[in-house]
Formats: C-alpha cells, sequence, structure tokens
C-alpha cells in the first residue's frame, strides 16, 4: 500500500507524447495533526472570522469597511478616502510587498504556508472534503470505484457543500463594495442587481475553481511570488529542511533494530512527508520552489519519529547555515539580525512611519476653485466688476461641517451673497459665487485673488486657494 | 491546463491594476461612448470596462503564448503526420 501512496504522490511525468507539458496528477494530500497543522487552523479562523465579519460590522451609523464604488469613496472605520488620496492605497501596497519580503527573508514562506487565501480556502475545501468523502485513501478508492449512486451522492454533497462556502464567499466580497444589508435585503425579496449577482457568482466561482480544483497549480503555475521568493532568501533564512546528515541512508527498519550498527539513517521511508504534502513534492530532495511552507511534513514526521522514539525534527524549520554547522536556535536567532533584514526593516519602519504621518496630518477639508468661463466677466452697478466662480468644497471628515467663505487680494474685493455654507460628512458641495471688485482697484487683464474658506467648528480646518480675477 | 493559466491569469492580474489606476483617476460619469455621455450605473461601467481591459490582456498574453512554442515544438506537429505515415508503410 505504501508503494500506491508513494507513487500516486510522486507527480509523474509527460506520459503523452505530443505535450511537453507535465502532466498534472491529482494531489490527494493526506490529512495531518501536529503543532503547525494547528497554528495553519488558527490562521484560518483568524483571517475568514476577519473577512466574513468585518462588512457586519456597523461604525457611525454606516459599514465600517466599505469600498463605495458608486459614491467611489472608501470607508475604514474612521477614515473616509476619496478618489484624491489613491496614494495612500499605493504606499499601503508598497507596506505590503515590504512586510512580505521581510518575512520572507527571516521565515520564508510564512504567508503562503499559513495565511494566504489560496492556502486558507484550500484548507478549508480540504475539510470538507475530508469530512464527506474520508481521508487521502478512502479519497482515492472513491475516485477509482466505477460511477454508482453511492459515488454520485458523495460528490454531489461534496460539491454542493463546496458551491455553498463558495457562494457564501462572494456574497461576502461583493459586501465590501454594496453595503452587505442592502446586499441581505435583496436576497431576502429575490431581487439581485444584475451586476452584484453576476460578481457574488464570478468570486464564487473563482473560490470554488481555485481552492477546490486548481489548488497547488494556483502556487506552481500562477502566483508570481513562488518565483521570484528565493530572491528575498539567504543561507540565513528559515526554511523547512529536511536533515539529510541525520536522515541518510533512509530505509525500512524494525523498531528494535539498532538501526545506527547496520549504517542506517534516522529515516524510515515511510512516505508520510510526501503524502501529506499538498503540492505533492519530496522535501527529502532538498529545497524546491513548490514547497509552500506550510510545515505539513514536520508535523507527518514528528508523528513519525514520536513513534519510533528518534529525537523530533529530522524534518524542521532551519536554514542553510544551522544545518551545515549544526546549530542550535540560538545560534539561528542570534542570525536574524543581518544586513538584508535591517535594510527591508528600516525601509519598511520608514514607510510606515511617513503614511502614518500622511493619514495623521489628511486634510479634512479640500477646495476646488474653477473660475466661471462663459461669463468672462461683467460690469454691474456702481461700475463695479463681477467674475463668476465655481466653488467645490469636500468636507471630507466624518462630521457635518459650516466654513466661512471670504476673498482677499485686491482693494475692496468682496464676496456678494452668503458667505456660510454647511456640508454634511464626506459629501462635496458646489456652489456658484459673485465676486465684485471696484472698478480701478484691479489691472486689465488676470489679477490673483485668494479664496479662504474656514471651518466654524474647527479652527485648524482651513483652505487658502489661489485664482485670477479678470478685469476687461 | 497551463496554457490557460498562461492565458487567462497574468492578462487578469493586469487588468486588476489597470482598473485600479484607470479609476482612480477617472470617475465613470465623466465617459464618453460614441460621443454621448455614458448612462450604465457606475457598477455596470465598472464591470464592463474591467473586462474590456481582461480581453486587452487576454489579446496580448494569446499572442505571447503562441509566439513562445518551441521550433521542435512547430516542427514536430508536421514531422508527425509524415511520421505516421512513414511507419506504416515500414512496418507493411
Amino acid at each position: 500500500m505504501k508503494d500506491v501512496e508513494l507513487s500516486a504522490a510522486q507527480s509523474g511525468a509527460g506520459t503523452e507524447d505530443d505535450t511537453l507539458y507535465e502532466v498534472r496528477q491529482k494531489i490527494y494530500p493526506r490529512s495531518v495533526s501536529g503543532w503547525f497543522n494547528t497554528w495553519r487552523w488558527v490562521l484560518v479562523w483568524f483571517t475568514q472570522l476577519v473577512f466574513y465579519g468585518l462588512c457586519w460590522l456597523p461604525w457611525n451609523g454606516r459599514q465600517a469597511v466599505l469600498f463605495d464604488l458608486v459614491q467611489r469613496k472608501f470607508y475604514i472605520f474612521g477614515l473616509v478616502f476619496w478618489p484624491q488620496d489613491v496614494f495612500f492605497l499605493a504606499v499601503l501596497l508598497i507596506i505590503s510587498a515590504y512586510a512580505l519580503f521581510l518575512f520572507t527573508a527571516v521565515g520564508g514562506r510564512l504567508w503562503c504556508g499559513y495565511a494566504c487565501p489560496q492556502t486558507v480556502y484550500t484548507e478549508i475545501f480540504l475539510w470538507i472534503e475530508k469530512v464527506i468523502e474520508g481521508d487521502r485513501n478512502a479519497r482515492m478508492k472513491l475516485d477509482q470505484a466505477t460511477v454508482g449512486g453511492r459515488k454520485i451522492a458523495i460528490k454531489v454533497a461534496k460539491h454542493s457543500a463546496w458551491i455553498l462556502v463558495a457562494l457564501w464567499t462572494g456574497f461576502t466580497f461583493v459586501g465590501y463594495f454594496t453595503p452587505i444589508k442592502t446586499l441581505m435585503d435583496e436576497v431576502a425579496s429575490l431581487q439581485f442587481g444584475p451586476w452584484e449577482t453576476f460578481w457574488i457568482l464570478f468570486y464564487g466561482l473563482a473560490t470554488y475553481g481555485n481552492a477546490g480544483w486548481l489548488r497547488e497549480q494556483v502556487c506552481k503555475y500562477m502566483c508570481p511570488y513562488a518565483r521570484f521568493q528565493g530572491v528575498m532568501f539567504d543561507p540565513d533564512t528559515l526554511v523547512i529542511t529536511y536533515d539529510l546528515e541525520r536522515g541518510e541512508p533512509r530505509g525500512p527498519r524494525s523498531k528494535k533494530e539498532d538501526y545506527k550498527a547496520s549504517g542506517k539513517g534516522d529515516c524510515v521511508d515511510c512516505g508520510l512527508c510526501v503524502v501529506v504534502c499538498p503540492t505533492g513534492i519530496d522535501i527529502r530532495q532538498g529545497m524546491q520552489y513548490e514547497c509552500i511552507g506550510c510545515a505539513a511534513c514536520i508535523d507527518a514526521c514528528n508523528q513519525v519519529m514520536d513513534k519510533m522514539n528518534y529525537p523530533r525534527g529530522l524534518i524542521r524549520y532551519s536554514t542553510e547555515h544551522a544545518v551545515e554547522e549544526h546549530w542550535g536556535w540560538n545560534d539561528i536567532l542570534a542570525h536574524i539580525v543581518r544586513p538584508r533584514v535591517l535594510v527591508y526593516s528600516s525601509i519598511l519602519l520608514s514607510i510606515i512611519a511617513a503614511f502614518v504621518w500622511g493619514l495623521a496630518t489628511k486634510p479634512a477639508l479640500r477646495v476646488d476653485v474653477i473660475r466661471d468661463r462663459t461669463v468672462m466677466a461683467r460690469e454691474v452697478e456702481d461700475g463695479a466688476i463681477e467674475n463668476l466662480y465655481r466653488l467645490q468644497v469636500m468636507n471630507v471628515s466624518e462630521m457635518e461641517e459650516r466654513y466661512v467663505l471670504s476673498v482677499t487680494g485686491l482693494p475692496g474685493i468682496q464676496l456678494v451673497g452668503d458667505a456660510q455654507i454647511s456640508v454634511p460628512p464626506a459629501t462635496t458641495h458646489t456652489l456658484t459665487v459673485h465676486i465684485r471688485v471696484p472698478a480701478d482697484s484691479a489691472r486689465r487683464g488676470a489679477n490673483p485673488i485668494y479664496f479662504d474658506v474656514k471651518s466654524l467648528n474647527n479652527l485648524k480646518t482651513a483652505v487658502h486657494e489661489k485664482a485670477s480675477f479678470i478685469q476687461p | 491546463m497551463q496554457r490557460w493559466i498562461w492565458i487567462l491569469f497574468p492578462s487578469f492580474a493586469v487588468a486588476c491594476l489597470a482598473e485600479f489606476v484607470f479609476f482612480s483617476v477617472i470617475d465613470p460619469q465623466q465617459l464618453y461612448l460614441f460621443g454621448e455621455p455614458v448612462n450604465y450605473s457606475p457598477i455596470a461601467t465598472y464591470s464592463i470596462c474591467f473586462f474590456g481591459f481582461w480581453l486587452v490582456g487576454m489579446a496580448s498574453t494569446v499572442f505571447s503564448v503562441f509566439l513562445q512554442r518551441s521550433p521542435e515544438e512547430i516542427n514536430r506537429r508536421q514531422h508527425r503526420s509524415i511520421g505516421h505515415a512513414h511507419r506504416k508503410t515500414v512496418l507493411h
């Protein structure tokens, strides 16, 4: 049976003559329990509680996290981002990238093994598969069995469960762009918007396809990070390592046998590390780009080592240097501080500092002044000259604000009409203002003038904006 | 499968980026279609544009995948059909 397991787990080379590509063999990862697997499930619960739950959280009478595409405003708790703030989003992406570099340099593919959505959803889908179809051997048997009532029933049950999870995921995803309560009401009354339905199905299908069918192929053939991770690795990066020196020569043995006397290493060649691997590799062949660092092989191997009464850690998190030099954890930890890590962390910290500073000083008010070009300038009573301006006053804050408008820059310049406006939270108020200047106080042509918009509630919120006044 | 991935996935990733950059600077309400202001709902405009970007990306990746075939692969296709006929005659 072991041989069957091994040969099925090792991905085969192309069998078809007319293709140059490797033919994919379905991988049936055997479930495993252990310290690292527990941690992965902790992360599955954490990330999915955040993802499925956050969209239901209210804040100030609205959804706490909402990317409102219709109004072109992103709400993240107390912060409101306008299209003008796209810079922050770009910086946030840079921060994420540097954080990934740093984690990778120190701990290898921690992201892939524990937090990447592909891993997380595959883990959930595998769990469903295990509950309905059984573990590895039962699944392989079922797939080889002839089509019959039982097989169809089991497959239908599994795919229905997958589709339900996928649809809920799609629904949640769309709930970050359309208020999820509106979406829920639409579901309750069966009146979906066409595009919302489409995107729920689209995202649902992507989840079902990626976590149910594609699985490790996403990591092997689609993920760019898997391809360039090597750039961030160095000999002091923690990776999942098989201790070649300790393990070889591998081979089966009886538990009572003095295997050292017969010249064998610690590896009993049980193949468990291969059958639990979600990407179907043999970690004993050394570091491979397909390894997503999930540590399932460590958990599996440790179980075997315990059974054999051998010390744990034949497969373990270690570094290239540590394995070569037989270092313990103290030496490994001491090598975390090194130029690469220092450079990554200092860049990361400075960008985070700049980002936080930018957020803290983000203006609560923006003003755009556009001169009305349809009316150049006109003469009004007393021979004064009048220009028209369109003012866009954006209240970027989360509270209703009252603003007072004023204008300076030319002798006798005055604003005609009401100089106070109130603007609801996170709203743009557009108004036309008439500016008059006595006939003799401006030169012919364009004269610089300045608009001041000041908040009555908060004296610090003020904008000084330049415009030009045309004297015919 | 890999060929499908090469065509669909990089173009999808680039379409996401293009959508993000394009609509962070352009309001869908400001777009014109055949000289008329676009009167679809914003979500419809975002969605249609996304698929537009994806299609353009796919056109490019299909082209790349087409050019990526090695000389052996192109030659092999012709040789094989000739080879089959040849082998048959030899065997008989």
